[in-house]
């Protein structure tokens, strides 16, 4: 595939196509000139998807779960598309993304698309991300996206922000149980699943969840939200799982008030990240910070202040 | 050796003054950090118990080998006067590690070793389609049948192979190795209809089948079900054979793999032992007597490296760890089920050999030879040099390690002393070091649950993987140096090469055609094979696959009686049981 | 060049071979580099690698194999590769693979095979000057 346009790469990924629809997730995804517009362009077409969100502690089972998840999907009619998120590296920008080895099962199925991707250390850009990718998949097509990540850092809660639905895996003989699950996975769960349901310890875990919920009554999501029990491997509880990932989501974030929330935090963030791009472009390699940089070697100023004149400079209120 | 606490005392003195007067200005002189060397002195081992840490060769604890002296010694000089080729097989073993093609072809290669002189049983290499469980029209099975090993498709094929075993040396006369994990109760079941067919009593059959499976989940990767309905398929051919195949060795357990992935020398061992632990108390939990079933365990080999003094430590401390935790956490009373029985001891490991400057390798060998016969082994140089080609042993290289091997055992007599360093300051300490290492990381296991929940929860494994990691990595900041890999690897250096002849024991025109070949008896074997027999045996064997405490070995043997194929086999079992997943990294 | 893309790797083991030792190593230095790698481990069938490849986007494919059986499984990963639209995506082969081979290997399309003792610094330089002059 020679180097495309951005309306071809847009309209194959419209059309299906995986090449396209790959290579424009790619681009969008390394923010390439021309970016913001491809997205403009998508939009209208990116609100068909249900987006669910499936995050916990490493060990859980998470992608077997998607997997089998999303084979059920397909044999509804569905056409599902995969995000699968992983650290990167801080040291080397580099990633190891090992999602797609659970999902075997459903890794050729037509109508089933599995992208993996790296957090590249965006701090708040990651939700971002996400939304765009998800976007560019349900504009392609896919009605249900379902958004894997690993509910370690903040950064992965930040991931699952951008979904309509959390699912919170946890897993028995994790040692601290439900205190491995940060504080903040626990207030936007809308429902929390225990794989490995056929391991010792399930039924302590459902009771603790439980006790956990019974104790933080704020009104939020996870308090009211369902438990289930499932064993990947042999698919028990499977079914009931995609039924509830039909219900609607927690009464805490419907309605306009969360949507506009919502709405304006994106474009806030989309704002944060195109001027801090701007500020690199603008003042990366600059004479004029180079000067301030000596200053404040030979001690004749501070970062502060140095920051602070630019700042004042600007023809912005 | 033993000082008493004063002498100790005044060596730890002299030592200290010898440190600041003669080592520390040395050191000072030549502008390092510390001493480049070491040297070991009685304050090493302050309260060194020869009867408790070394003993006796061919007594508890077994520090200093399995026996007295090695059968294989007795024989040796008659041997060299007969100009013997100390080639597999004869005198009742199995032959050379082989296996290609179909059975067809296999068995043919066999006869014709047989019509060259050797006299071995079949230690017989399966294609990794057989491995995997798979049949040969398998979608898996593409370009690979026929190729690492023999395709076994079904009880057929495996009749085919054992034509070369009639007669004078028929089954109950000659064992037979097999190099089977995940399908091991399958391949049992065959040989077990063969011996039914002929009219051989079960009691009569040697030998032993691989039947390690965890290490496949820790470093092999041919594995099927899940560990823990993995552990039931053993617990079924460990029970089954302790009644009805007595003589045949349960299993061949492998720290050699897991070394090869990668692991550390302490991994390797506490790994291997955790997997030991797990299969012996398999049978503790299936009401079996330990005394009954340890003596038929068996080794397979622990890993090798290049450091001859380490490897010679790790050995012997392996066997007093064995002796010790069969003694004492499974009450163990007969001494045999505390040994380790395995066919070679220390040895260099083909992850040792390099590619540039292949001759090197011979080099390499011998150092593993030297190590070997100094910890109560054949000393073998082995691999052949031209190892990491990847096109089979040139009779060159074959030729230059037997003789290398003999060179060690005649000319050095490296083999003359059992446990020469028996009582070293040195060796006692770094075999007590060893042990403790190996020991934490055990212990380490233990406290997971044991080796199956520390493969579950991906540590061993993923354990491997990083240890290969930090090597390459060391390798390529030159931390650690490997000759003409990444040091003496400049122009300047000659790229020495022999002329080499590779026999090719293995017809590659067969090798070419196997797979469509064996596609055309499979084919022949579904029309002709009585399709409601298979169906019957296939169906009985789901049933009590999923009663966890019925013994499988009957409905196996039924079912490769049927003419039922592997996959048809181990796809009920795979129903049943789930599929292994893959391990994240 | 765009300072924030990422150059995207494909590690798989095609056929049944388990010996996954070389692939992981490599698949950690890559990310080590700074590559984003997908490691899709062992037992990938062609159709699984060259559906990977697509949906990734990778600039570079990179096949492990030791089994033997390198020639038949990278010919048929190409031919998957092509099936996709996606045979320009340079691929890599290590492993076993004989000196006599890597000629085929390179006929077939391959753009390079990296063997024993390669160090991964070499794999990385090979992939980022290939990715420069895409």
């Amino acid at each position: 595939m020679a180097a495309r346009s951005w309306d071809d790469l847009v309209a194959g990924a419209r059309r299906g196509e995986p090449r396209p629809l790959a290579r424009l997730i790619s681009r969008v995804e390394d923010r390439e000139p021309g970016w913001q517009e491809a997205m403009q362009t998508l939009f209208p077409h990116a609100g068909g998807a249900r987006i669910i969100g499936i995050t916990g502690p490493p060990g859980s089972g998470k992608s077997s779960l998607t997997s089998i998840i999303t084979a059920s999907l397909v044999k509804r009619g569905h056409r599902v598309g995969i995000i699968a998120v992983d650290p990167t590296s801080p040291f080397s920008g580099g990633a190891l993304l090992g999602d797609r080895l659970r999902m075997r099962e459903v890794a050729t199925t037509p109508g089933v698309f599995i992208r993996s991707m790296a957090t590249r250390g965006t701090l708040g850009g990651l939700c971002q991300g996400a939304r765009d990718v998800a976007r560019i998949l349900a504009a392609a097509g896919h009605d249900v996206i379902l958004l894997e990540t690993v509910g370690v850092g903040q950064d992965e809660i930040e991931v699952v922000k951008a979904a309509d639905l959390v699912v919170v895996v946890c897993v028995p003989g994790q040692g601290d149980g439900v205190q491995t699950l940060k504080a903040g996975i626990m207030e936007i769960a809308d429902l929390f699943v225990v794989n490995k349901a056929d391991r010792e310890g399930a039924d302590v875990l459902v009771a603790d969840i439980r006790s956990m919920q019974a104790l933080t009554a704020d009104g939020g999501s996870a308090t009211t939200a369902p438990v289930l029990e499932t064993c990947a491997l042999t698919g028990q509880g499977v079914e009931a799982l995609v039924q509830a990932l039909s219900a609607p989501p927690a009464a805490s974030r419907r309605g306009g008030e969360h949507e506009e929330a919502r709405v304006r935090e994106e474009i806030l963030t989309l704002l944060e990240r195109g001027i801090a791009r701007l500020v690199r472009r603008r003042w990366g390699d600059d004479s004029e910070l180079d000067n301030a940089v000596q200053r404040v070697r030979r001690g004749e100023t501070d970062p502060y202040s140095a920051a602070q004149a630019i700042l004042d400079a600007m023809p912005v209120s | 050796m033993k000082e008493t606490h004063d002498d100790i005392e005044r060596i730890a003195k002299a030592e200290e003054q010898w440190r600041q007067e003669v080592l520390g200005p040395r050191v000072k002189r030549f502008n390092l950090e510390k001493s480049p060397t070491r040297f070991y002195t009685p304050t090493a081992e302050p309260d060194f118990d020869f009867l408790k840490q070394v003993g006796f060769p061919g007594q508890y604890p077994f520090t200093a080998g399995n026996q007295p002296f090695d059968f294989w010694r007795a024989y040796a000089e008659a041997g060299a006067r007969m100009g013997m080729r100390p080639e597999s097989g004869g005198g009742g073993a199995a032959g050379r590690y082989s296996g290609y093609g179909t059975a067809e072809d296999y068995r043919d290669y066999l006869l014709r070793m047989q019509s060259l002189g050797n006299r071995g049983g079949p230690n017989v290499a399966f294609d990794l389609v057989t491995q995997c469980g798979y049949d040969s029209d398998s979608p898996f099975a593409a370009g690979e049948v026929g190729r690492v090993g023999v395709a076994v498709d079904s009880f057929r094929d495996f009749e085919v192979i054992y034509e070369a075993f009639t007669g004078d040396h028929d089954i109950d006369k000659v064992p037979s190795n097999f190099t089977i994990n995940a399908p091991a109760a399958v391949i049992i079941a065959m040989y077990v209809a063969l011996a039914d067919k002929r009219g051989i009593p079960l009691e009569k059959l040697r030998g032993t089948p691989q039947n390690d499976i965890l290490k496949e989940f820790i470093a092999r990767g041919t594995y099927i079900y899940p560990p823990r309905p993995s552990m039931r398929l053993f617990r079924d051919t460990l029970v089954f054979c302790r009644r009805h195949l007595p003589k045949l060795n349960v299993n061949s357990i492998g720290g050699y793999h897991i070394r090869e992935a990668g692991a550390t020398r302490i991994q390797d061992l506490a790994f291997s032992l955790a997997n030991g632990c797990a299969y012996l108390q398999t049978g503790v939990d299936a009401g079996l007597d330990i005394d009954d079933f340890a003596p038929m365990f068996t080794f397979n080999a622990f890993g090798g490296s290049m450091e001859i003094y380490h490897e010679i430590a790790f050995q012997r401390a392996a066997r007093r760890m064995w002796a010790r935790l069969v003694k004492e956490r499974f009450g163990a009373k007969d001494p045999h089920g505390m040994m380790i029985r395995q066919p070679i001891t220390a040895h260099v490991g083909c992850t040792s050999t390099t590619l540039q400057r292949p001759l090197n390798n011979l080099a390499r060998a011998v150092v593993g030879g030297i190590a070997a016969g100094m910890c109560g082994g054949l000393p073998a140089a082995y691999p052949p040099f031209d190892e990491p080609l990847g096109l089979g042993h040139s009779l060159e290289a074959i030729q230059l390690q037997m003789d290398a091997t003999r060179i060690l055992i005649f000319e050095a007599k490296v083999a003359d002393v059992v446990d020469p360093w028996a009582g070293s300051y040195f060796m006692e300490s770094l075999t007590d070091e060893t042990e403790a290492a190996a020991q934490a990381e055990l212990d380490k296991i233990d406290g997971m649950g044991g080796a199956v929940a520390a493969i579950e929860n991906g540590y061993m494994p993923r354990a491997v993987a990083k240890s290969a990691y930090e090597r390459q990595k060391r390798l390529e900041n030159q931390e650690e140096f490997v000759v003409g890999v990444n040091c003496f690897n400049r122009d300047n250096e000659i790229d020495v090469s022999v002329q080499r002849v590779v026999d090719e024991l293995y017809n590659p025109l067969q090798m070419a055609t196997a797979e469509e070949r064996q596609l055309v008896k499979l084919a022949l074997l579904r029309r002709e094979r009585n399709g409601k027999a298979v169906a019957r045996a296939l169906a009985a064997l789901e049933v009590h696959a999923k009663d966890e405490d019925a013994n499988l070995m009957p409905d196996l043997i039924e079912c490769v009686k049927s003419e039922a194929t592997l996959q048809e086999i181990c796809d009920v079992l795979r129903g049943v049981f789930g599929e292994a997943e893959p391990v994240k990294i | 060049m765009n300072s924030e893309r990422k150059t995207r790797v494909l590690i798989a083991k095609p056929g049944l071979d388990g010996h996954d030792r070389g692939a992981r190593v490599v698949a950690y230095g890559l990310r080590d580099a700074g590559f984003e790698v997908i490691y899709t481990g062992l037992r990938q069938t062609p159709e699984q690698i060259a559906t990977a490849a697509v949906q990734e986007d990778v600039d570079v494919i990179g096949l492990s194999v030791l089994s033997g059986a390198h020639l038949a499984l990278t010919r048929k990963v190409i031919e998957k590769l092509r099936e996709q639209d996606a045979a320009e995506i340079p691929l890599l082969v290590g492993g076993l693979i004989p000196e006599a081979d890597k000629a085929a290997l390179k006929e077939m399309g391959v753009a390079e095979v990296f063997t024993a003792g390669t160090p991964i610094s070499s794999i990385a330089s090979f992939i980022k000057s290939r990715v420069a002059n895409a």
